[in-house]
């Protein structure tokens, strides 16, 4: 199962992914990582970013038309913005991933969060 | 309405000032996450999906022009332009960054509002009747009542670390709007035989995963002694209230396991403890907290307005905005205005920074400069002229504010759901919205008559959907959001939880299924009948033949 890594911005409280070279403000430029190892990894290196992150944690990702999108339903909002308000969020800037995120579906909440019961333990 | 004083002002410096510092910790990388999160949380910071959410205090639900205003203002500075009324008839915004926190704060301040004790195990807002002090057959005003409450348990040492959060409600009318029995404590004022002031007290309701209708543990005690016996509730919950599981920590869960009057015996014993004389209100401080809510002059008109009469023969809205949004005032030729947030398309509490503005207009020029926020999410211009209400509907109506659906089937209680709370397992907001498009005849909503639906994104229940005529609980079902109906609750006088209808149906047989048991409904209602009346005298059965009849 790939993953990608999601946190939300300290100062701004804003949904961020780690990209490339890091924390960027769309889904599209999510790094995604196809071994779970590195997954693990990328989120351990991000763990001392306490004044740039908060509660940074891996979701699952799925492949929709080609493109990657979260399998959770809750993650796709946080990578959209509400459903309610197309105009709001990161959705509003539309496009190819933005359309794939939509297109996606099922899933709400409980599952696509990777590692969920160790990190509360 | 009610000032606040230097007493209450300096405690709002006070506090804005070690937020600021706070902050300053935080993003200097000074204070953890988890050193800060409690702190944020004390002043109604959470985190959501998108960003921040800061929840502010509207005392007992009562505003100024200029605190709406101020509102707006916030809204329109530091938020996407709106703003969401709560069902404990507080204002969330939902697009805050945690830079801007402190200067929201500061600015909050400058118009006596703040966040003070909206999250955390503490005592929470207490909300009141949104017709208080404009409705004819109260005891009392409960806004007295409420304000002496904020007083007293603002920062509250002894309470300040309680098992979980505390909710109370005042009302003081035979119709109760605040569901009352709901609450931690529900506070009915009544009138003795003698014509004294006192309260029936309740204790122990809620919602959530443990629902319960509050049972009575006192029927009726006198009025001055109201905050000592709050003490004495508070010191039974704090000692003996459930710590090791949030789940069973509300005092809901001690009063059902102790049973009504082993409750009501440790609640009377440590009372009796209780130096009553330094605890409760001095009768000055009474009298002067009573004094700040009477100062409304009314003039002396006539019952009817010839005026209105004649601008509702020549227009058909305002006549039927009149029959559905105006309640009775206790002053002659006075009524009470409901401003309905829930227009077909509207997310249900939600008001635009510009609707807040022109509210807070209304307000100055038509109401004794005093709005209203209900926990059914709407806002009330309690004291308005007869003869000024076509000016202020012409107002609202500009403004897409003059739905006349008030307690009709389009008048939806809503929580954020998944849209946006982080807690939420469904989205509860677009549900609402469907429903509401079908029921957005204002001739169809008037035949079918009071319809309280409520929906909750999760079990939490900040919808209220447990006391809903028909409830909307979503769930999480394989990964997919299901919504479970349930029938027959109530929140009012008459409360009553609902039962659970049958199997969860899927997000988009929400709307039709609803439609079908209004269906049912206006096939066996009876003369006048709410739907409530009809659910009671029929049962289950024939809605839960409806509701899965095309679904399987």
């Amino acid at each position: 199962m790939s993953a990608a890594l999601t946190a939300s911005n300290l100062v701004t409280g804003e949904v961020v992914f780690w990209g490339a070279d890091g924390w960027k403000a769309r889904f599209a430029d999510a790094e995604v990582f196809e071994d779970p190892a590195q997954a693990e990894a990328a989120l351990s290196k991000v763990q001392d970013q306490r004044r740039i992150v908060i509660e940074p944690y891996l979701i699952e990702v799925a492949k929709e038309g080609g493109l990657p999108v979260p399998v959770s339903f809750r993650e796709r909002i946080r990578a959209l913005g509400p459903t309610i308000h197309p105009d709001m969020g990161k959705q509003a800037e539309g496009g190819p991933e933005v359309q794939a995120l939509q297109a996606a579906h099922g899933a709400a909440r409980s599952s696509g969060r990777l590692g969920l019961i160790q990190r509360k333990a | 309405m009610y000032r606040y004083d230097e007493i209450d002002r300096s405690i709002l410096e006070d506090r804005s000032a070690e937020f600021r510092r706070q902050v300053e910790r935080r993003l200097s990388g000074e204070l953890t996450e988890d050193q800060f999160k409690p702190l944020r949380l004390m002043n109604g910071l959470y985190l959501q999906l998108h960003a921040y959410m800061l929840r502010v205090a509207i005392p007992y639900g009562v505003l100024s022009a200029a605190q709406l205003r101020r509102l707006a203002q916030i809204a329109r500075t530091y938020d996407k332009g709106y703003g969401h009324f709560t069902t404990r008839t507080n204002i969330q915004f939902h697009w805050i960054k945690l830079r801007d926190a402190p200067d929201i704060m500061d600015a909050l301040a400058k118009d006596d509002l703040h966040a003070i004790q909206t999250s955390g195990n503490c005592i929470r807002n207490t909300t009141a009747d949104p017709y208080a002090g404009a409705i004819a057959d109260e005891a009392d005003d409960p806004r007295v009542w409420s304000e002496a409450i904020r007083q007293w348990s603002t920062r509250h040492p002894e309470f300040s670390f309680l098992p979980r959060k505390f909710k109370m409600a005042v009302t003081a009318t035979p119709q109760d709007r605040t569901a009352a029995r709901m609450h931690d404590i529900g506070l009915q004022l009544r009138r003795g035989r003698e014509g004294e002031l006192g309260f029936e007290v309740i204790v122990g309701g809620g919602l959530g995963r443990t629902p319960y209708v509050g049972p009575t543990i006192r029927e009726f005690l006198p009025a001055r002694h109201l905050l000592s016996y709050l003490t004495a509730i508070l010191r039974v919950f704090n000692r003996a209230g459930r710590r090791d599981n949030a789940y069973k920590a509300r005092i809901k869960i001690l009063v059902a396991s102790l049973g009504r009057e082993e409750f009501a015996r440790q609640v009377e014993a440590e009372w009796d403890q209780i130096d009553k004389a330094r605890v409760d209100l001095p009768a000055d401080e009474l009298a002067r907290i009573r004094g700040a809510f009477s100062t409304a002059a009314f003039e002396t008109l006539p019952p009817a307005s010839e005026r209105l009469e004649a601008a509702r023969r020549a227009d058909g809205d305002l006549d039927r905005f009149v029959r559905n949004n105006l309640g009775p005032h206790k002053v002659a030729g006075y009524a009470i205005v409901n401003v309905s947030l829930k227009a077909p398309d509207a997310v249900p509490g939600d008001c635009s920074a510009d609707q807040m503005d022109v509210i807070a207009d209304l307000a100055e020029r038509f109401g004794h400069d005093e709005i209203r926020v209900t926990h059914e999410q709407n806002l009330v211009l309690p004291n308005v002229k007869l003869d000024d209400v076509p000016e202020v509907f012409a107002a609202l109506d500009a403004a897409g504010l003059a739905t006349p659906n008030i307690g009709l089937a389009g008048d939806i209680i809503a929580c954020p759901g998944l849209d946006y709370c982080a807690l939420a397992n469904a989205r509860a907001i677009p549900i609402a919205q469907a429903i509401g498009r079908r029921f957005a005849d204002p001739e169809l909503a008037e035949k079918i008559g009071e319809l309280k639906i409520k929906i909750s994104g999760c079990i939490n229940a900040c919808g209220h959907h447990h006391v809903g005529h028909i409830g909307i609980l979503g769930v999480d079902k394989k990964g997919e959001e299901f919504y479970q109906l349930t029938l027959g609750g109530s929140g009012a006088e008459d409360a009553s939880l609902g039962d659970v209808l049958g199997p969860a149906v899927a997000y988009a047989e929400v709307a039709p299924a609803i439609e079908r048991l209004i269906g049912a409904f206006l096939e066996h209602r009876q003369d006048g009948e709410r739907f409530l009346d009809t659910y009671r005298r029929v049962g289950l059965a024939p809605f839960k033949a409806a509701a899965y009849a095309t679904a399987d």
